[in-house]
Parts: C-alpha cells; structure tokens; sequence
C-alpha cells in the first residue's frame, strides 16, 4: 500500500512509467522534462531494461519505434522544439500501428522559443505534425496525480489500439511539485503475440512498414486506421465537468492552466453568478458531444489557454451555433492568474447580457 | 549432386523490383544465403530502409521493420536493445543505401558505431541516389556526372564525397568496418565472407558491425550492367579501396 | 552430366551469367522476357558444363535456382 509523497510532475511520469512495465525509453536532454530521463537512466540501468542517451530526439524516436515492435512498452519524452523533431516518426509509427508512449512537456514556441511553460502545442499534438491521415491519442493532466494516472492510460491506450499516444504536459505540471500517490497500474496486459517482431520461429515471417505502392492497398490500410480512430472516438473521450449542470457560463480549459479557472468558477459562484469548467482529459478524442449537450442549456462559453487559441476551433465545432464563444489566453510565461481571467471575463459576461 | 541451391530465406515469388543488372540482387542474395547457413531466420529481425533497399521485407522470409529514411541503425538499436530488455538476444541487421547510412542518417549511423551498439549494417553503396533517378549523394565521385552534377563532382561546387567504411572504422564502438564488391565471382564469394565475419561478430556480442558494398546502378550510371561491373573494377576501386579497415580480433 | 536450372520468368536480360560462364553455354535466347529484351538461354549439346555455379552466383535475380554437378 503505498502512500501520498510530494512529487515532481516530471518525476511522477517517470515513476508510472516504471510502475507500468515501460522497458525502453530513449531520450535526449530538453528544459523542461529532463528530470524524467535523469530519473529512468539510473533506475533502468539498476533492472537491466533499454535506456539509450540518444544522439537527437530523431534517433530517439525512432529507438522508440524499434522497441515498439518488440511489443516492449516504451516511451520517449520531449519538449515542443524537440517534439517537432519527432513528427517524421510519430506519422510512421501511426501507420506502423506501433504503441509508443511519447510524452511532451511543453514549453514556448515557436522555434526555440523559451523554456516558460506553454500550452503552444495543442495543435501540433491534436491535430498531427507529420504527414498522412493519422491520429494520435492526446491526454491532458492537470495535476501531478493525473501525471501518474494518465500515465499509466498513456501506456494502456497505446496497447490496447496499436497507436502512438501523447501525454501533453506542460513545463508549470513537469517541474512542479505535489502530493500524489504512485497508486497501482490499473489496467490489464493485452496481449501482442499476433503482430509483435521476435524472429519467425514457428510461424511465418511478419514484416511491419507503412510503404505500400499498392494504391487500393494502401487506401485500404488508411480507411482501417480511421475505423480504428472511430473506435477510439467511440470510447476514450475523457473530461471532468466542474458545475457545469446549471450554468450560465462555461469555461473550458485543459491542462495544469484548468486549475486557476476553478478557483475562478468558484468566485463567480460566490459572487452569484452560475460558471462551471470544462476540461477535456482526452484532447484527441476531443469530447464533441458532451461539450455539445452542455451548449443546448448554456449561452456563453469561455475557452482559456496558455496559447493563442487554439482549442478554440475544436470548442467552436462542438457548441450549437447560437452559443457565444470568447477566448481568453497569452501565449506563454507566468500562466494567468485568476484576476487576469476574472477581469477577462467580467467583460465578456458583461457584453453578452448587454447584447441580448 | 547439387552445388549450387537458392536461398531459402527468400520469399517464393517475390521477384526483386531493382533493374536489370543490379548488384542489390546479388547482396539481397548473399544475405539470405548467410541466413541460411548460420540458422538465423527464427532469431532476426531486419531493418530496412528507404530508397531502392527498402523492399527488403519483401524480399527476405524474415521478421522485417521498415525504418524512415537514415534512420535504420536508430531503429535496430532500438529493437536490439528492446529484446535485451526482456532476456532476448536477437539478430539485428539494416539493409540500407549509402544515402540512407551515410547522408541523411550519417549521425545515426556513426553514432550507433560509437556505442558499440550489437547490429550490422549493410550499406550499398552505388555513388548516386538510385530510387529518385541519380542525383548526386554523399559518395558520388569526384567528376561523376548525376542529374544534379551535370557537370561533374567538384570540390569547390560540391565537396567531397565520404569514404564511409574508412570513418566507421575509427569508431571506437565498431567491431569490424570492410569494404567490399561484387563485380566478379572472386570478389562477391569475398563478400560473402566478410558479411559472414560481420553477422558473426555481432554473434559474439563484439560491437557494431559494418560492410560497405560497393555496387553497380546501370540505370543510373547509363552503362550496362557489365560495363558498369567495369567501371567499379577499374575506377570506383581506386576512389573506393576494397579491405577491411577495422577487424576488432586483428587490432 | 552437369547443368543448371534456370527460372526464365525471373530473367531481367542483364546478360551477366553469359560473361562468367567458362563455357560459353548461356547465350541469349529468341524469346522476350519481362524487360522486352531476349532472355538467356542454357544450352550444353555436348555436356561442357563444368557445374562451377558461377551464373547462378552472379545472378542478380536468382534466376538461376539450382546447379548439378556430375
């Protein structure tokens, strides 16, 4: 029975990774998720598992794939400039149907940007960087439990539809430090005999490639991959709803960021006025339909993000039409505050009961 | 009394897709042979690559991983180390063209030649980019003439080109660095050995592994598939000396 | 007697087995293969084949699939 103990958003990921059965992880060094590399080097090399200090965030990646073909859980993890050095792989792996667990600990883009935190890569994450008609799946954490929760989600997801998937953190969760309890993996082993690379013995050869000069072939595989994504629509939209069953206004929000606008929600409540969070967990599936339903009962809703919006375009597809929609956000450095959101969206409050 | 038979470890009707005359066929052929021989195909996985090498999978009865271009000794290391990681010791090789290893995926080549990393790599190497129509590439040749170097090489215009077998050898990770070629009997029964060495070196657990196989591009080179046997006799040897250029048991 | 056995729908036409064979037995056939040119032919009238295998490990195709020597 293990215990809460204070722990640091980048340790914790690492934590659950090895707490799950990651056996590989393959890295190169970036402000702000070092630590999670720092931390798996000696703890790896302690259990004899795969730890490479990768030449680039290219050749890590692609470790990562190798590995995944072994049917190893593995991982790699990054931050923005560096992520976008993987795309080339990540849009392989997707058509290689190889589980990779890459995490992204985000920091200010674009280019080099700065090492402030950042949620600057929505959609680089959500939407792909690669080339292709592909999805990865993309969970969101907002505290340091949910590093070790998701984490693990992370690693099962992975598994259980054969695709990459992207635990987006950000550089305020991976560098900052709170109780969380290193709680058990909670989901099974699937079984990858079927399709894994170990050398054709007793069987005939496989080979895994996403090369197919075929063109009926390869629309074939494509059109599977999106059956796949449906499924995966289907059943891992995942979100929390924070008094959002009455109210006037709803903010959305994602990430560690989520947490200043419940403590914002919580003024308004106070001040009577009925406001409620969203916060989508899966950022791929994106929850659509609930956002959807909730946009029937309420008029107004607020999208806050430590980037210039781009959360926007998958919150404006959900809502009915007649449903206002206003953004608050900056790109990065020192995430809102509650006043700065609070004073945001005391105007936007204040101008649609005015307008109507 | 049968001497001769073909390989085993190729696929049964899977022609190859290169032109008529290309050494790939003959390297493809060597490899599988050695596959044969050395009992390899339940252990391996390989590693192919981009341009004119990568429908290896194709070709080869074996478990087969394509990798994104340069990236093949990246990936094998990866799957190398990812079977370690649960008490498996496999047989990893790449398959890759010189643009592959050398050019676009030199860091992680020589890189994985650093660490010592337990695979082989193939490099054929025919001095042009053959799959996009033979521009120039890491080893074209001085005054080659490719579709980007109508005029031929030059080092003021171009640069050099890199002696690959030569540079992995100074790794201090490589266990075994060789060139070879396939424009006679003597020299592919030659090559055959070496790659032998090399899959045996790997075997042994000795480090990373490596022959360049200096090979023909009839297409590309305009000449036909004997001349340009001719041309990596006669010229391409001199740019391009056949040898071993680092044996880790001899040093 | 030796000889070879040669898949002729493999034949590329490169020509290279009729350079390395001692004997001059592989010659180009009248008969178009895949590549529109004429494929090779073996033909040993007077039993010369020696067996050497050196077509069959020249070539790029693996057309030539086996080789008996007597």
């Amino acid at each position: 029975m293990s215990e809460k103990e204070l722990l640091k958003g980048n340790i914790a990921i690492a934590k659950a990774a090895l707490n799950c059965g990651c056996t590989c992880y393959f890295g190169y060094p970036i402000t702000p998720q070092t630590e999670i590399g720092e931390y798996l080097s000696q703890k790896m090399q302690e259990k004899n598992l795969a730890y490479v200090c990768a030449e680039s965030e290219i050749a890590a990646i692609n470790m990562a794939l190798g590995a995944a073909s072994t049917g190893a859980k593995v991982m790699t993890s990054s931050s923005s400039c560096a992520v976008s050095l993987m795309q080339e792989a990540i849009s392989y792996a997707c058509s290689d149907e190889l589980p990779i667990v890459v995490v992204n600990v985000m920091r200010a883009g674009p280019g080099q940007g700065y090492i402030f935190p950042s949620q600057g890569d929505y959609n680089q994450a959500t939407i792909g960087g690669g080339n292709g008609d592909y999805h990865t799946i993309v969970l969101s954490p907002s505290n340091v439990q949910e590093c070790i929760d998701l984490t693990y989600k992370a690693f099962h997801l992975a598994q259980k539809y054969r695709n990459p998937v992207i635990l987006l953190a950000d550089g305020l969760l991976g560098q900052m430090a709170e109780p969380a309890e290193l709680t058990e993996n909670p989901y099974p082993q699937i079984d990858n005999s079927s399709w894994r690379l170990d050398g054709a013995n007793s069987r005939p050869s496989r080979n895994i490639h996403s090369l197919e000069p075929n063109q009926t072939k390869l629309n074939q595989h494509i059109i599977n991959l999106y059956k796949k994504y449906e499924l995966i629509e289907q059943n891992e939209c995942d979100y929390e709803e924070y008094l959002c069953q009455d109210a006037q206004v709803i903010f959305v929000a994602f990430g560690s960021l989520s947490r200043h606008v419940k403590s914002v929600c919580n003024h308004y409540r106070k001040n009577g006025i009925k406001a409620g969070l969203f916060r989508p967990k899966s950022l791929y599936p994106f929850p659509y339909k609930k956002l959807n339903e909730l946009s029937r009962k309420t008029p107004i809703f607020i999208d806050v993000e430590m980037n210039m919006g781009q959360m926007l375009k998958d919150i404006r597809l959900a809502i009915l039409s007649n449903a206002k929609i206003s953004f608050i956000g900056k790109p990065t450095g020192n995430w809102l505050r509650e006043e700065e959101i609070i004073n945001a969206a005391d105007n936007i409050i204040k101008e649609y009961y005015a307008s109507i | 009394m049968q001497v001769y038979s073909a390989p085993k470890a190729i696929k049964e009707n899977s022609d190859f897709t290169f032109c008529p005359g290309c050494d790939h066929g003959i390297a493809i052929k060597i490899i599988a042979h050695l596959i044969d021989e050395l009992n390899l195909k339940e252990n391996t996985v390989a590693i192919a690559s981009s341009g004119c090498s990568v429908f290896l999978y194709n070709f080869l009865d074996i478990d087969c991983l394509e990798s994104p271009h340069g990236r093949a000794c990246a990936v094998a290391t990866g799957v190398k180390r990812a079977h370690k990681a649960q008490g498996n010791n496999k047989f990893v090789f790449t398959y890759q063209g010189d643009g592959d290893f050398a050019s676009i995926g030199l860091a992680e080549s020589m890189h994985s030649a650093l660490r010592g990393e337990n695979i082989t790599a193939i490099c054929i190497n025919n001095t042009n980019y053959g799959m996009t129509g033979g521009q120039l590439g890491p080893t074209t040749a001085m005054g080659q003439v490719t579709t980007t170097s109508q005029n031929g090489r030059n080092k003021e215009y171009h640069g050099f080109p890199i002696r690959t077998a030569e540079q992995i050898a100074l790794c201090e990770g490589t266990s075994f660095s060789a060139r070879v070629a396939l424009y006679d009997i003597k020299n592919i029964i030659n090559a055959k050995n070496i790659i032998k060495k090399a899959f045996e070196y790997q075997n042994q657990g000795l480090g990373f592994s490596f022959v360049e196989i200096l090979s023909s591009c009839p297409t590309n080179w305009k000449l036909s598939p004997k001349d340009s046997h001719e041309k990596i006799k006669n010229e391409l040897t001199q740019i391009f000396p056949l040898g071993i250029f680092k044996d880790i048991k001899n040093d | 007697m030796s000889y070879i056995k040669l898949d002729k729908n493999k034949c590329k036409s490169c020509y290279l087995c009729m350079d390395v064979c001692p004997k001059g037995l592989i010659k180009k056939s009248d008969e178009i293969g895949k590549t529109g040119e004429f494929i090779v032919k073996f033909e040993d009238k007077e039993n010369q084949c020696l067996g050497c295998s050196q077509c069959a490990i020249m070539c790029p195709e693996i057309a030539i699939t086996e080789v008996y020597k007597e």
